[in-house]
């Protein structure tokens, strides 16, 4: 589509540091947690209700896509995510179906997997094959909006320093296939296997960024910026950078908590420019984020600026602190404070989930605990 | 004597050889209908059946029905508990209208031959059990093609609710109307009155009380897959020996076992039922066999009747369907295809109205036979309706092609 990769050039200047989220959920059945299969279905039911954002289908049938629209501040991201979610469970209720966060679905077979028809997904499995099914994981993807392409390029290379904070926070995909991978999150393995996975090359502005997209272009390894699968990426249409190693949470609170802190983190880097970008941060990115998949809050990081390894809580934690003065001018600082205890428990959604199947032993009732605490009720007994 | 440990000749039939060639020649027929004639294999399953019946070759007889009648016991226990298991208080309390349309259905179905037979001149009460009989789906039908086809979405779960709903209005209607034509028989009220309060009430119960004693040893068990099939086949097979021991209906104890199992369950330790281990195995035992019982005499003599019977049970459940479509959140299109996917009728209804007749000698034979005929047709094409309907709904998987 040429038109679309010329607008791709135009970088939309949007307000900075205004946030939005896409959250990829699961749709599975009552009957036995499974996936379901009835994706198109619910988002035929939702096109009757006045939503805010938008409800869209996934690469196979029992995901579906949960858009926000754009917001300025952490509490209205969080009002219209409950908003939406009430809705979504409902409608989805009729249907005698549960919604799910959590970044993989922990029993479902992914040969059993059906490909949502449609003409870009049918493109996407005859191009990836089994990868295309492999790729029923569910992540969160944030935006934060950048006046510029300069500085969503400077952006991308500051935030990729706090990819394992991100991973050790969101991470809720220990189980996959069901067995438990002792990861903390599993579901960026199955990212990795794509060809065009990884980070944004280290190019200084936006000119730069272009010459780069312009020679894959060129080499016809990409047709349009969205096949790029990278950690962090620009977009140009809306103005934003896109941060997408998030696994969905277990819950919207925790979806908004995470956003609110790439707003803090970016608002801080715009203001302050501490650093300048670093080749460094690049060549520790792949232990650093194995570290995080691995044993999240527990893995240990290597800091890029001071050279030296540090734990990745300990880590999360100090940055808290060096934020508060833009977590309070966002209105944040509560948030933030929320996430820190968070760390200092030591308790991700992964171990949550882990906790779940501590009781029955069962897959299923790790699904029936996580779809209730999405809905917005605890899950029993925890 | 010399060469006296030579059997004779030819070897006698015995009932392992009977039931391998069964078992063979149902799987070979099944699998041809699939290949040649793109039928469901349950098709090929019947017809096998019907070749080898009385009727045709005479290859299997009644004993046959006697050997297999454990298999033939489990596999419709299973069948029915699993119509049962699927029933959700859950969803139905959440979408309310859905109750309200599978009971419009039943109702609208039921109403609709009772009409068509009075008007083909039938008497009142007569036409009324006939429509009861008729206004069930057959659960292994619609579950077997479910199975195969390995369907998955709302018309397949919908499908299978309005059965489980279908059959108890079926079972409860005929129980109702039981009193009243055995009165005209000459039986005295208070039998009349007490024993179909005898077969409701005491099936419910069977099925609950088997039902506290699963969920009790399962939980004792614990969520191991390996374990509770097993404790679910001995279950179900001691609830239908026992229901069957007190003359009490095996299909009813089953499903409110399904149901109660399903419902009752607020520690969650049954784990979810996952289709396989063998279960082709039961079916086309099951169906082989229904296949050799089916009757089509009525058709040369009452065609006409048994077109009615047919078309009016079609018509209500589809008037009824259409009706609460939109209520219910059935996607466009839906509404057709569930309606197809309702028309099967088989063995239940065979058993249902063999149960009236011991219980009224005088159930017209005309009637019986009109039954008994609409069954037949809708045993060889209800698979491939539903199956139909399954498929252009696009809730079925391709079949992987073959080698």
């Amino acid at each position: 589509m040429p038109e679309s990769a010329t607008d791709e050039r135009q970088f939309r200047r949007s307000n900075d540091t205004s946030i939005g989220v896409e959250l990829e959920l699961q749709l599975v059945r009552a009957r036995d947690f499974d996936l379901a299969r009835d994706a198109a279905d619910l988002i035929e039911r939702l096109e009757k209700r006045p939503l805010s954002g938008a409800v869209k289908p996934e690469i196979t049938e029992g995901m579906i896509e949960l858009n926000t629209s754009i917001h300025d501040c952490h509490s209205t991201l969080l009002a219209e995510l409950r908003a939406t979610r009430d809705v979504v469970v409902e409608e989805a209720g009729m249907l005698n179906l549960y919604v799910s966060g959590g970044g993989s679905h922990p029993f479902h077979d992914w040969t059993e997997r059906r490909i949502t028809p449609s003409e870009r997904f049918n493109a996407l499995f005859e191009r990836y094959g089994y990868l295309a099914k492999q790729f029923t994981v569910f992540g969160q993807h944030t935006h934060v909006g950048c006046r510029d392409g300069d500085e969503a390029v400077y952006l991308v290379h500051m935030l990729t320093r706090y990819v394992p904070h991100f991973i050790a926070l969101s991470a809720a995909s220990p189980y996959y296939q069901g067995e438990d991978t002792s990861f903390q999150s599993s579901r960026l393995t199955a990212v990795n296997a794509f060809p065009l996975a990884g980070h944004m090359p280290f190019v200084t502005d936006w000119p730069a960024f272009l010459e780069y997209y312009e020679t894959m272009l060129n080499f016809g390894i990409v047709r349009s910026m969205k096949d790029f699968y990278w950690d962090i990426r620009p977009k140009p249409e809306y103005g934003t950078i896109e941060i997408r190693v998030f696994d969905t949470p277990l819950t919207v609170e925790r979806a908004a908590q995470l956003a609110a802190y790439v707003q803090v983190l970016a608002a801080y880097h715009l203001a302050e420019r501490p650093q300048a970008p670093a080749r460094a941060v690049y060549l520790v990115n792949a232990y650093n984020r194995f570290e995080a998949c691995r044993y999240g809050f527990n893995g240990e990081m290597v800091e890029p600026y001071a050279g030296r390894k540090k734990r990745i809580g300990d880590d999360i934690l100090e940055t808290i602190a060096a934020l508060a003065p833009h977590a309070g001018r966002l209105g944040a600082a509560a948030v933030l404070a929320e996430l820190a205890e968070v760390v200092r428990h030591g308790r991700s959604d992964a171990d949550d989930l882990r906790a779940y199947r501590e009781k029955t032993g069962a897959l299923e009732d790790v699904v029936r605990d996580s779809a209730a605490q999405w809905a917005g009720r605890a899950a029993p007994g925890t | 004597m010399l060469l006296g440990y030579l059997p004779q000749f030819p070897p006698a039939l015995t009932q392992p050889i009977l039931f391998g060639a069964l078992l063979a020649a149902g799987l070979l027929a099944g699998e041809a209908a699939r290949r040649y004639a793109s039928l469901p294999r349950i098709t090929g399953y019947v017809l096998a059946g019907v070749a080898l019946g009385p009727r045709v070759s005479g290859l299997l007889g009644p004993d046959a029905l006697e050997v297999a009648r454990v298999l033939i016991d489990l596999s419709i226990g299973l069948i029915v508990f699993e119509l049962g298991f699927r029933f959700d208080l859950v969803w139905l309390k959440r979408n309310r209208w859905l109750f309200a349309a599978a009971l419009a259905e039943s109702v609208f179905c039921f109403l609709a031959i009772h009409f068509a037979l009075l008007y083909l001149g039938f008497q009142a009460l007569h036409a009324a059990s006939a429509a009861a009989i008729g206004t069930a789906t057959s659960p292994a039908v619609v579950m077997l093609v479910a199975h195969d086809q390995r369907a998955e979405g709302q018309l397949t779960e919908r499908m299978l609710l309005f059965t489980a709903v279908n059959c108890i209005f079926a079972y409860v209607a005929l129980m109702l109307l039981l009193p009243f034509l055995r009165i005209e028989h000459a039986v005295t009220w208070t039998l009349a009155v007490l024993h179909p309060i005898y077969l409701l009430i005491g099936s419910a119960l069977m099925g609950f009380v088997a039902c506290v004693v699963m969920l009790g040893l399962a939980r004792w068990l614990g969520k191991r897959e390996d374990r509770q099939f097993v404790l679910l086949v001995a279950l179900v097979v001691l609830t239908v020996g026992i229901t069957r021991a007190l003359n009490l209906s095996v299909m009813v104890a089953l499903v409110v076992l399904g149901m109660l199992a399903r419902n009752l369950d607020r520690r969650h330790v049954l784990m979810p039922l996952r289709a396989g281990y063998g279960g082709q195995l039961f079916f086309v035992i099951l169906f082989v066999l229904t296949g050799t019982s089916l009757e089509f005499g009525a058709l040369a003599t009452a065609s006409l009747a048994v077109a009615g019977f047919i078309v009016a049970r079609f018509v209500g459940k589809a008037v009824a369907i259409y009706a609460f479509s939109r209520a219910t959140g059935l996607r466009r299109r839906g509404a057709g295809l569930l309606s197809v996917a309702l028309l099967p009728m088989s063995g239940l209804a065979v058993v249902m109205l063999h149960d009236a007749q011991s219980l009224v000698p005088g159930l017209r034979q005309e009637l019986a036979a009109v039954v008994l005929a609409s069954i037949a047709i809708l045993e060889l094409a209800g698979p491939v309706a539903t199956q139909f309907a399954l498929r252009r709904a696009g809730e079925t998987r391709p079949e992987p092609r073959d080698a």
